[in-house]
């Protein structure tokens, strides 16, 4: 009764709760049903066909996107023939893929693959037009806008061949006849078993059994390609951190909100045990509030998280943190867990307020003024200087490298949490020093100013914090990030002696006619199916770029391998020894060990010729010129060395400030909330104050002058904390990743967003203040 | 004796606000303890009502020695026993008049029963007023809520800090009246602290305090002038 009653009448102080809470559940809600609906799908162009069977694939570890072992053609032959043998199998279809890219009026399309023509039957994709392709000739997604009869450029692995369009198709890619597709291709890793009108899928299941491994149903979405799945580990990253970061946020400030509400209702707690409240019965009425605000606030959140989350799928899609194709389902579980969330969390927000609600006597029903000088607890500080050593240890000790976003994550919510805890204690004194400035003039309002923001530690502390958490937060991520990326191209700009830099532009890589010396990335697998990276390249180009070091020559011969001192050791393999591998294509080899090599950015070196001849589709990142860059064609440009190494990564440095700015506005908008709500709470306890303020004389203008400028004071406290709080982080990582990139690395920090983010909390404190003493004060 | 403090010492850091006082409340009677700011008078209701704890000596309301109780008892011993009404911010401001009388029997867990509430209020004379909140009342009115929420669980005696305190001669009259009667009619037990001569002499005995010491005491036929009186005397 009495909770219900106290939320009803008091709701301007639980307003800021429930904006918070409401956009907390929405972001975690929306990213709850996006996780739900991101598990791996069957691709379109395999869904027609009820069972696979696939190569043996090896468990990988998490973030590992290495490909498993391919069939050698032999085995491939060999289950064609045993598959289609099976009864009611209509056709066995390996799956064959490559690189195709038709060039459209000089322009690269944005469809880059390649498949053989049988594989469009597994779909299936229909000819829309025209006739299936025979040599020479292509059959192409039909929103090309291609005619058949028309002639077409098509880039591959080996460079731009013409091939003549015989027709067209429903369905993405480009279609080669099968006999010209399987030379170009990747090795076969999957066969799809097109039954017959009618035949019993489980029996045909059970027999392909025999001879490999069975796929069905939703089990053939292991058939995803490995692009997408780094996308979806990448989306699954992001997703993960911006719930986690939402429930955080949310609890830390849904409970500063009940933490300032039971202070200033101290005397109200007391009136309540005077006539006979437990102190359980205290406690039990805040959670009781909390409750009602938290399921009010959950519900709508967790609404506006349904709405919006098919939003946030296109959204997804469009900056490449889900694969195409991916789209936000609504799912009752993701709903129910994320509300069931929500009121936990609200709960566990307000813990800590509830208690200091039960602790207050029945005195303070009495008493006349509200004085607040309790210390902290000591469990705050141990928790709160824990957290801060979390953080930044976490922080110094990121490597920049794959699990930059949750160290940095770490990074970014011990500070938060560690800070947050401690600010009672740190921002009154820093405020006492700040607004030293402010003795000086003669004026009131800069005395009121000072005093104010110094006495009133609560409303000060309340307010400093959310502005210290969240420049504090952007200044140590995003000066993260930026470093991390100049620092990566600083190591590039010393490392590469070439004049000029061949990059793709509009494809995912460079054919062999690019010009220019480059390498391949590729794998080999060991007799047991382990994947060894492999890079594919000649003695010039090693020498070029990058300080790779051992006996390079010995890539002249096609029969040699240089392998990594790890694997050296690991192995036991001396030079001279045999390395049997089987390559991409599903041949197999034995190679001679000629050496180890330092600093290869890769397990295994081979020649580049041994490696294209049984890699086909595989394409260069990039191409090294010395001396006069030759004319790359369509689908590469020639770049030099300075902008090659700043632009270089640039994909995946697109998508980590993405996701650092996402971060950024999410922590920004909940602090305005906090801001605003402590703005317009503390302005009904100084109502007193400012009335006192207008009888001695003040006048309107005065008072609003003091108010914001008390407001901004402690904005740029705030502000000015985080800032240094985050500087001696930054320059640890920028420290440790000097060490082990031994070179230079310049500390970056992005200062206009810093200013932007500063500005807009400057606005809304001063607003919000103003507006809140003007309503409570009047003219 | 339905209250009795014996050699009550209270004392705060180095500031002894009572010192040795020792005195009993008869049932029903009205009791009202005076002195100058500083006095102690307000150390002594806190002390007798249970809200603070004696540095030294005993408290016993209704045969129950306080000193014997924990928060958690001496809470329910409030709730049942002891009724408050205060000079101001005497009620919860997010409910009516009739939640704020029913609210030490809900935490109680017993029932309200609404004919209960309302006579309670009628016993102040608000019984058409239940359903406003405190917004909505007068100073007098709320003071009365308060003093019907002090009655609702038949407390043992109820403990009044400058009843009439914030409001008007008047409507002071009036509530000091409707004290008064409780007291006559009902047998109720009751202490007040008060520094206004006029309140005092709605009492049936007025103990003057002076430095935590209880330095006079009278009873009798009391008017405003004799209290007064007695008042200049002893400062």
């Amino acid at each position: 009764m009495l909770s219900f009653a106290t939320v009803r009448e008091r709701w301007q102080s639980f307003a800021g709760g429930f904006v918070v809470l409401s956009l907390g559940m929405a972001l975690v809600s929306m990213s709850a049903l996006a996780l739900a609906s991101a598990g791996p799908r069957v691709p379109d162009r395999l869904a027609g066909t009820p069972v696979f069977v696939s190569a043996p694939r090896l468990d990988r570890a998490d973030g590992s996107f290495a490909p498993d072992r391919p069939w050698s053609p032999e085995t491939v032959a060999s289950l064609v023939e045993e598959l289609s043998a099976i009864p009611g199998v209509a056709q066995a279809v390996p799956d064959r893929a490559f690189y195709a890219q038709p060039v459209i009026g000089g322009r690269p399309a944005p469809s880059e693959r390649g498949h053989a023509w049988s594989t469009a039957t597994l779909a299936p994709y229909r000819l829309t037009a025209g006739t299936a392709p025979r040599k020479g000739e292509t059959v192409v997604d039909r929103s090309l806008g291609l005619t058949p009869g028309t002639e077409v450029s098509v880039l591959t692995a080996r460079g731009p061949v013409t091939f003549t369009v015989s027709g067209t198709v429903d369905g993405p890619g480009v279609f080669l006849n099968d006999a010209e597709a399987a030379p170009l291709s990747t090795g076969v890793r999957a066969i799809g078993l097109v039954a017959e009108p009618g035949a019993d899928v489980a029996a045909i299941a059970k027999a392909a059994g025999r001879f490999a491994d069975v796929l069905t149903g939703d089990g053939r979405s292991v058939l995803e390609s490995r692009d997408d799945e780094r996308t979806r580990w990448i989306g699954m990253q992001i997703l993960t951190g911006m719930a986690v970061l939402s429930a955080l946020v949310s609890v830390l400030v849904v409970g500063s909100t009940f933490a300032v509400g039971v202070a200033q209702r101290r005397r109200e707690f007391g009136l309540l045990r005077a006539v006979g409240a437990t102190p359980r019965q205290i406690r039990a009425m805040v959670y009781g509030e909390a409750l009602v605000v938290g399921v009010a606030a959950t519900a709508a959140g967790v609404a506006a998280g349904a709405l919006l989350a098919p939003v946030l799928g296109a959204v997804l899609v469009d900056v490449g943190f889900e694969p195409a194709g991916f789209a936000v389902a609504l799912s009752p579980l993701p709903l129910a867990g994320s509300f069931a969330g929500g009121v936990v969390l609200t709960l566990v927000a307000v813990w800590s307020a509830s208690r200091r609600a039960a602790r207050v006597g029945p005195l303070e029903a009495l008493r006349e003024a509200e004085v607040d000088d309790r210390p902290m607890p000591r469990l705050r500080w141990i928790t709160g200087l824990a957290s801060c050593a979390l953080g930044v240890a976490s922080a110094v000790s990121s490597d920049g490298e794959g699990a930059f976003v949750m160290s940095g994550l770490v990074a970014a919510v011990g500070v938060i949490a560690g800070l947050a805890l401690l600010s009672p204690v740190v921002v009154p004194p820093v405020a006492h020093y700040a607004s030293w400035p402010f003795t000086r003039g003669r004026g009131a309002v800069g005395m009121l100013v000072r005093e104010n923001a110094r006495t009133a530690v609560r409303r000060t502390a309340a307010t400093a914090t959310p502005v210290l958490v969240t420049i504090g937060c952007a200044v140590l991520i995003t000066g993260m990030v930026q470093t991390t990326a100049a620092g990566f191209a600083a190591v590039r700009a010393t490392t590469i002696r070439a004049d000029a830099v061949i990059v793709p532009d509009g494809t995912p890589g460079l054919t062999d006619v690019s010009g220019g010396e480059s390498s391949l990335f590729s794998a080999v697998f060991e007799a047991n199916g382990d994947p060894l990276s492999t890079i594919g390249a000649t003695p010039e180009l090693l020498k070029t770029a990058g300080d790779t070091s051992g006996p390079l020559d010995e890539l002249r011969h096609d029969d040699r391998v240089l392998i990594a001192e790890w694997l050296a050791e690991d192995r036991g393999l001396r030079p001279g020894a045999v390395l049997p591998v089987s390559f991409e294509d599903g041949t197999s080899a034995r190679l001679t060990v000629a050496g180890t090599v330092r600093n290869a950015d890769a397990d295994v070196l081979v020649s580049r010729d041994l490696l294209r001849s049984h890699d086909p589709a595989v394409l260069a990142d990039e191409a090294y010129v010395v001396g006069t860059a030759p004319d790359p064609g369509p689908g590469a440009r020639v770049v030099d060395v300075a902008a090659y190494a700043a632009e270089a990564d640039a994909e995946e440095d697109r998508l980590v400030w993405i996701a650092t700015l996402l971060l950024v506005v999410v922590s920004t908008a909940y602090a305005g909330v906090a801001i605003v709500n402590t703005m317009v709470m503390s302005a009904a306890g100084r109502v007193r104050d400012l009335e006192v303020l207008r009888l001695s004389g003040a006048t309107p203008r005065q008072v609003r002058g003091t108010v914001a400028a008390e407001s901004a004071l402690v904005v740029l406290l705030g502000a000015g904390l985080g800032t240094v709080v985050a500087l001696p982080a930054l320059f640890g990582i920028r420290g440790a990743f000097a060490e082990a990139m031994n070179t230079d690395v310049p500390l970056v920090i992005p200062w206009p967003l810093i200013g932007g983010l500063v500005a807009v909390c400057l606005v809304l404190a001063a607003g919000a203040s103003v507006l809140a003493a003007t309503t409570k004060v009047g003219r | 004796m339905k209250v009795r403090l014996e050699a009550v010492r209270r004392t705060y850091g180095t500031v002894t606000a009572l010192d040795g006082v020792t005195a009993g409340f008869a049932a029903g009677t009205l009791t009202a303890i005076m002195g100058p700011s500083g006095s102690g008078k307000s150390t002594l209701l806190h002390c007798a009502a249970g809200l603070d704890r004696p540095t030294e000596g005993t408290v016993v309301i209704d045969g129950t020695d306080l000193g014997s109780l924990n928060e958690h008892g001496l809470t329910v011993l409030r709730r049942e026993r002891i009724g408050f009404v205060f000079q101001a911010f005497n009620l919860v401001s997010a409910l009516t008049a009739e939640q704020n009388v029913a609210l030490p029997l809900r935490l109680a867990g017993r029932p309200a029963a609404p004919e209960l509430v309302r006579r309670a209020l009628a016993q102040v004379g608000l019984a058409d007023r239940a359903g406003h909140r405190p917004s909505g009342l007068s100073g007098g009115e709320q003071q009365r809520v308060a003093i019907a929420r002090a009655l609702i669980t038949k407390p043992a005696v109820v403990f009044a800090d400058e009843p009439t305190g914030q409001l008007d001669t008047q409507t002071s009259r009036q509530v000091l009246g409707m004290l008064r009667r409780l007291v006559d009619d009902h047998a109720q037990t009751m202490i007040m602290v008060t520094h206004d001569p006029v309140t005092a002499s709605y009492a049936d005995r007025v103990i003057f305090l002076e430095d935590g010491r209880v330095v006079d005491e009278f009873t009798g036929a009391l008017t405003a002038e004799t209290v007064a009186a007695r008042m200049a005397g002893t400062c």
